[in-house]
Parts: C-alpha cells; sequence; structure tokens
C-alpha cells in the first residue's frame, strides 16, 4: 500500500472515529430542583428532598454506571454512581432523577450532597475526571423551583438555554414552538432557493468524494487481460479444439465453449472469470424420460 | 316475507353496485389500464400489475366498518400497507437492488458518477415548481423526490414527508419509469448534434474483485456521513451490494436479490395501488402531481444531458464522453441506460453505449437516495 492510500484509508477511519458514538458525553444535566416543599418529589424513603435530572440527548442507549455527580470542582468523585445497578442504562431521549438528600449509600438514584442554591452541578465520566456537563442553579431560584436546560434547535440535540420554571422531573424538557423542518423552511427560506441550492451542492460533493477517492485509490493500471496473456492460444488453436469438442460430445458444449474462446479471445470479457468451463456430459441427454424420475431403490 | 325482503335490500345496501360511485369506476379503468399496458407494452410490468391490480382493489366500493379497507387499523391490507407507511419496504427493495447491482461501470470510469448527481437537479427543479404551485415544502419535497425516477426512494419519502400525497407521487413516479424511453428520446436528440451523439467512449478497464468489495464499504462511509437521514437506503443498498460481492455470502445475496425483493415489490406494489381509494387519489393535487412528476423526469434528462456536455469542454479529444449516456443519470434502472443504448444505436449501431450508461445510471441511484436523505434532514 502505497503513502497516498494509507493516508486515505487513515483518514476515513478518523472521520469514523470522531463521530459521536453513543457514550456518557452524550448525556446533559438537564434539570435542577434544590429547595423542596411540601408539593416536591418523594424519594423511596419517603423524604421531600431536591433533585437532579439526567437527559440522555443521543439516539442510543448510555451507560451511566460508574459516572459520578458532584457539586464541588476539587471533588470530582464526590457522588458515585453504582457500576453494579443494571437500571444504569438510559434510553434514547430519556431521563433519570437522583435525589439530593445526601446519603449515597440509599440506593443508586441518591447523591451524597445536597444540593444548594447558587451551586453548580457536575456530572462526571466514569474515568473520575472529565466533566461531562453542568449546571448552575441560580442563588435567588424560589423554594419549588427548578433549573432546566432547554433545546431551540429543530432536532432538540442543543440544550442552550437555562430557565427557572416549574419542576418536570423525568420529563423532556421542551423548549419554545417545536416546529417541524418543513415549518422552518417555509418561514425562511418561501422559495426553496436556499434549499435547492444547498442540496445540490451536497449531492455533487458526496458524489465528487467517491470520484475522487476512487479515482485515487485505483488509478493503477488497467487490468484487462490483453491477448498476449493468451499465450498460444489463437483463433487457429481454439478452432482445433472445437472440433476436437465437437466429435466428442456433440454441437451444444461446442458453442459455448466457442463463445467463451471467442469473448476471451477479443477482449470482450467484463468481470474476472476463471476461464474455466466445466462440463459434465450426461449418461443420457433425455432429460424429460419418465424413468429418470422413478426412484432408484423402489419399496 | 317482509323480513327475507328487508334482509336482501340489507344485502344490496352492503354489495359494491349500491355503495359504488363514478370515482371508484374511473380508478379501476385506471387499474385496468396499468395492467393492460404492462401486459402489452411490457412497460414495468414487475410494479405496473400489482398496482393496477391493487388499484381495483383498493376502490372496490364497499360498506364501511367491515375492517377490511386499507385504510381501517387492523384489517389484513392495512396491516401490510404497514411496510409503507412506516418505510419498510423501500429499504428491503434497496439490499435486493444493492444485491443485483453491479457497480464495475462505475468503478471502472468514477468521472461518470458526476453524471448520476447532475440529473437529481430534476428533483430540486420540481420541489422549486411544487412551492411556486402552492404545496407545502415538506409536500414539494416528496412530489421533487419523483424526478430521482427511483420508486422506493418515492415511497420512503413521500411516507415520511407527506403521507397523504404517497399514492399518488408513488403512482406518478412508477408510471413515468415504465415511460422512461418515450420521455427521454426526444430531449436526448433535441439537445445533441449528430456529431455528438457518435463519440465513441473508450473502453472501461476490467475492475478487479477487490475494487468491487471496497466499493460499497467506502461508498457507504462516504454518503452516509455526508447524509445520515438516507441511511435506510443507503445502508441496505451498499449491504446488499457488499453481500453480492464479499464472495462469500452467496446464498444471502440470492436470497436478497430474487426472493426478498420479490415479495416485497409485490406487497409493496399491491398495496400503493390499494392506497389510491378514489376519495383521497382524484383531486386536483394529485393532477398536479402528474404534471409535476414528468416536469421532473424533463429537467432530470435535460440536466444529464447538458451536463455531459459542458463535461465534455474539459475533456481531451479521445476522452470524451457521448452525451446520449447523460440521460441515465436518472435511477430508472436499467430502463433510461437502455434508452441510450437504444438511441446511440440509431446513430451508429455499432457504438454500444449500454456499459457506459450503467455507471450513471447506479450512480443516480446513490444519488438519489442522497436527495432523499438531504430532503428529509431538512423537511422532516
Amino acid at each position: 500500500m502505497d503513502i497516498r492510500k494509507k493516508i486515505i484509508v487513515a483518514a476515513v477511519l478518523a472521520l469514523s472515529l470522531s463521530a459521536g458514538a453513543q457514550n456518557v458525553s452524550d448525556l446533559i444535566v438537564s434539570e435542577v430542583m434544590p429547595v423542596p416543599d411540601s408539593t416536591s418529589l418523594i424519594d423511596g424513603y419517603g423524604a421531600k428532598t431536591g433533585w437532579i435530572e439526567l437527559f440522555n440527548a443521543s439516539q442510543g442507549t448510555v451507560n451511566f454506571g460508574g459516572c459520578f455527580l458532584t457539586d464541588d470542582r476539587s471533588d470530582l468523585q464526590k457522588s458515585p454512581i453504582s457500576t453494579l445497578d443494571r437500571s444504569t442504562r438510559l434510553g434514547p431521549r430519556q431521563s433519570v432523577v437522583f435525589y439530593t438528600g445526601g446519603h449515597n449509600d440509599n440506593g443508586t438514584y441518591y447523591t451524597s450532597f445536597i444540593v444548594r442554591p447558587g451551586s453548580t452541578v457536575y456530572l462526571v465520566s466514569n474515568d473520575g475526571r472529565t466533566i461531562v456537563d453542568s449546571l448552575q442553579v441560580p442563588s435567588d431560584i424560589p423554594v419549588s423551583m427548578s433549573a432546566a436546560k432547554f433545546a431551540h434547535d429543530n432536532k432538540a440535540r442543543i440544550f442552550d438555554e437555562i430557565r427557572v420554571s416549574s419542576p418536570t422531573p423525568g420529563s423532556y424538557n421542551a423548549g419554545g414552538s417545536r416546529e417541524t423542518g418543513a415549518h422552518r423552511m417555509g418561514r425562511e427560506d418561501p422559495h426553496g432557493w436556499i434549499l435547492t441550492m444547498v442540496a445540490v451542492s451536497v449531492v455533487f460533493l458526496a458524489l465528487m468524494l467517491l470520484w475522487w477517492l476512487f479515482s485515487m485509490l485505483f488509478r493503477k493500471k488497467d487490468k484487462t487481460p490483453k491477448p498476449s496473456r493468451a499465450k498460444g492460444l489463437t483463433p487457429e488453436v481454439a478452432a482445433a479444439i472445437s472440433m476436437a469438442l465437437e466429435a466428442e460430445f456433440g454441437s451444444e458444449p461446442v458453442a459455448a465453449i466457442s463463445m467463451a474462446l471467442h469473448e476471451f479471445l477479443n477482449d470482450t470479457v467484463h468481470d474476472n472469470e476463471s476461464f474455466i468451463i466445466t462440463i459434465n456430459p450426461s449418461a443420457t441427454s433425455q432429460w424429460a424420460q419418465k424413468s429418470l424420475g422413478f426412484r432408484r431403490s423402489p419399496r | 316475507m317482509e323480513q327475507i325482503l328487508d334482509s336482501l335490500r340489507q344485502f344490496w345496501e352492503f354489495t359494491g353496485f349500491y355503495n359504488c360511485s363514478w370515482q371508484n369506476l374511473v380508478m379501476i379503468a385506471i387499474g385496468i389500464a396499468f395492467i393492460t399496458v404492462a401486459i402489452l407494452k411490457e412497460w414495468e410490468p414487475l410494479l405496473l400489475v400489482p398496482i393496477g391490480f391493487g388499484m381495483i382493489i383498493g376502490n372496490i366500493p364497499m360498506f364501511p366498518g367491515l375492517n377490511i379497507g386499507i385504510y381501517e387499523d387492523g384489517s389484513v391490507l392495512n396491516t401490510l400497507y404497514q411496510g409503507v407507511r412506516q418505510g419498510w419496504y423501500p429499504p428491503l427493495i434497496f439490499l435486493g437492488i444493492g444485491a443485483m447491482t453491479d457497480f464495475s461501470a462505475l468503478i471502472s470510469q468514477p468521472r461518470l458518477i458526476l453524471i448520476g448527481a447532475a440529473a437529481q437537479t430534476g428533483i430540486f427543479g420540481a420541489y422549486l415548481l411544487s412551492l411556486a404551485l402552492g404545496f407545502a415544502p415538506n409536500e414539494a419535497g416528496a412530489i421533487g423526490i419523483i424526478g430521482g425516477a427511483d420508486g422506493p426512494t418515492a415511497i420512503f419519502l413521500s411516507s415520511k414527508l407527506a403521507p397523504d400525497l404517497m399514492g399518488a407521487i408513488a403512482v406518478s413516479a412508477y408510471s413515468y419509469m415504465a415511460l422512461v424511453p418515450v420521455i427521454q428520446r426526444p430531449i436526448m436528440i433535441a439537445l445533441t448534434t449528430k456529431k455528438e451523439r457518435l463519440i465513441r467512449m473508450p473502453k472501461p478497464r476490467q475492475v478487479s474483485q477487490k475494487e468491487k468489495i471496497i466499493f460499497p464499504i467506502v461508498g457507504f462511509l462516504i454518503t452516509a456521513f455526508i447524509v445520515p437521514s438516507g441511511l435506510p437506503l443507503l445502508g441496505m443498498l451498499f449491504f446488499g451490494n457488499l453481500l453480492k460481492e464479499s464472495g462469500v455470502t452467496k446464498r444471502l445475496a440470492n436470497t436478497a436479490s430474487n426472493a426478498l425483493i420479490d415479495i416485497v415489490t409485490t406487497m409493496i406494489g399491491l398495496t400503493v395501488g390499494c392506497s389510491t381509494q378514489a376519495d383521497k387519489f382524484l383531486t386536483g393535487n394529485s393532477l398536479k402531481i402528474f404534471v409535476l412528476g414528468l416536469v421532473s423526469f424533463v429537467i432530470a434528462t435535460t440536466c444529464g444531458v447538458l451536463f455531459v456536455k459542458l463535461f465534455n469542454l474539459f475533456l481531451k479529444e479521445g476522452r470524451k464522453i457521448n452525451p446520449l449516456i447523460g440521460n441515465s443519470g436518472v435511477s430508472a434502472v436499467p430502463d433510461s441506460a437502455r434508452v441510450s443504448e437504444n438511441v446511440g444505436k440509431e446513430f451508429d449501431p455499432n457504438n454500444h453505449l449500454l456499459m457506459h450508461a450503467m455507471g450513471p445510471n447506479v450512480a443516480g441511484v446513490i444519488g438519489s437516495a442522497v436527495a432523499a436523505g438531504i430532503l428529509l434532514g431538512f423537511l422532516g
């Protein structure tokens, strides 16, 4: 493999690896409710506590077992999430709630810290060092209200707006109006020229890339078999073989062989072929004979 | 006696004769016309016969509430129709197409890929015109894809973007695919000079098995990374081709290219035909869709031919492309390539363009799937 091919293969591999596979980096800290009141969520022990909601923004399942939650940037492994619990697999576009009662040993979905107004909640990857996402709780957040992230892009992938709102634990934080792509295009590109220009360019780009890549990868020699490869096989020899075969087997096989030889000698074979023809003449050519349908050992 | 008459009257009210309307009869007549054309002219018979008979089935007038109609939840036809509504059938057909397609012509002359891209302009021309005629952007996108001349892609995209128009779009796409020789020939002749029609292209080089195996993998990676929304179609197309070319999955390739595609084609044709119930099909919009479909085919063919002429300006003598293969950029495989061959032979009986035309033809399949992915990404 020459250097050019190596570069191309490396580029394709790098492209593949850089694509966002579904992993913990797809999780976001989507909502935090620090100060509960009598109407707040009750945990498994009957206590009304604050909570943290994580949301899987990807289209694949993410296992958050082994990750950490913390409100202290100097202690990223403050509240570990169990790796033994099978329920830590979070489905696409699903959310999960952690109670912030301060007792991590109460179960998988309990943190070892209590979230206070003004603090920042961090989600840390299972390496214990990489901060995946964070959400800062406003210091003046009212009782029983939550700080939540909302998405405003069409596909609800980028949760870029933090708002104080009524809590919605475990449910999707819908942004403003969820208009469809068609509505958006109708508004932004009523005559369709922008989409047309972009789409035509992308179609050309995709196919030009294919053209370029294949021109680069397989620029080398034409492997079409040349007549010189048929050493010693001349039309005269082929005719002699045909005549011998005809004398031996009749005219049908010879027609097939002649066609094959003709294609080979005239360089009209399209694909790589083995150039081996195997003919097993049948003992009888009366294919419709009833005796051929009989059992060999009648019972 | 009165009870018997009452029962007879009740039975009469159940019959198709009682519930019949002129619209049903029109649709049944269209269905019969499809079957007739398919049998007598052999125009796309594998599709027009199921669609035509489906039209007849779908337009048998009946008493509503029997839970047998295609739009009645839980009926047999409705269950089969889910493959169309949910978009299962088109990717399965693409699997079969991939397993049947030999990309050698394309691999040996990669420059012909661009003709497949140029012909997709028909899709976007029809999109612009549909918007001008007052269709919503999602409807316009679904109508535009008719210009790709690819039935499964048209069904896939319309099921996602404009399910209500799917029947008209599918019937329009398949009708014009059947009429490819009629539509394309005059355009090809009008846009080319005699000298251009006589251009002889260099013989394509032979393609190794290794290239054929690498093509579906690299082709899929590139197109899917650029347009992930085309994943169901592109993935299945290239997967089917890998089954064929790998040489170690012959059984799977055989099933995909024979039994599977036959079953799915039967189901898709029949259920699409059934979905053209008169009350949903005989509308002003359907008429507009048929006109736009024709326009999109004309634009696609025109752009393909003109693109080759433009391309030739940059090519040396001896490397020039015969513009008669420009029409084959639309992905009606292999009909449009066959049109190139036939028109080419009219002017030079010894100039065989089929092997060259198959390159842009299969590139058109990839191009239309990419275009569908783009439209789905923007308008979905």
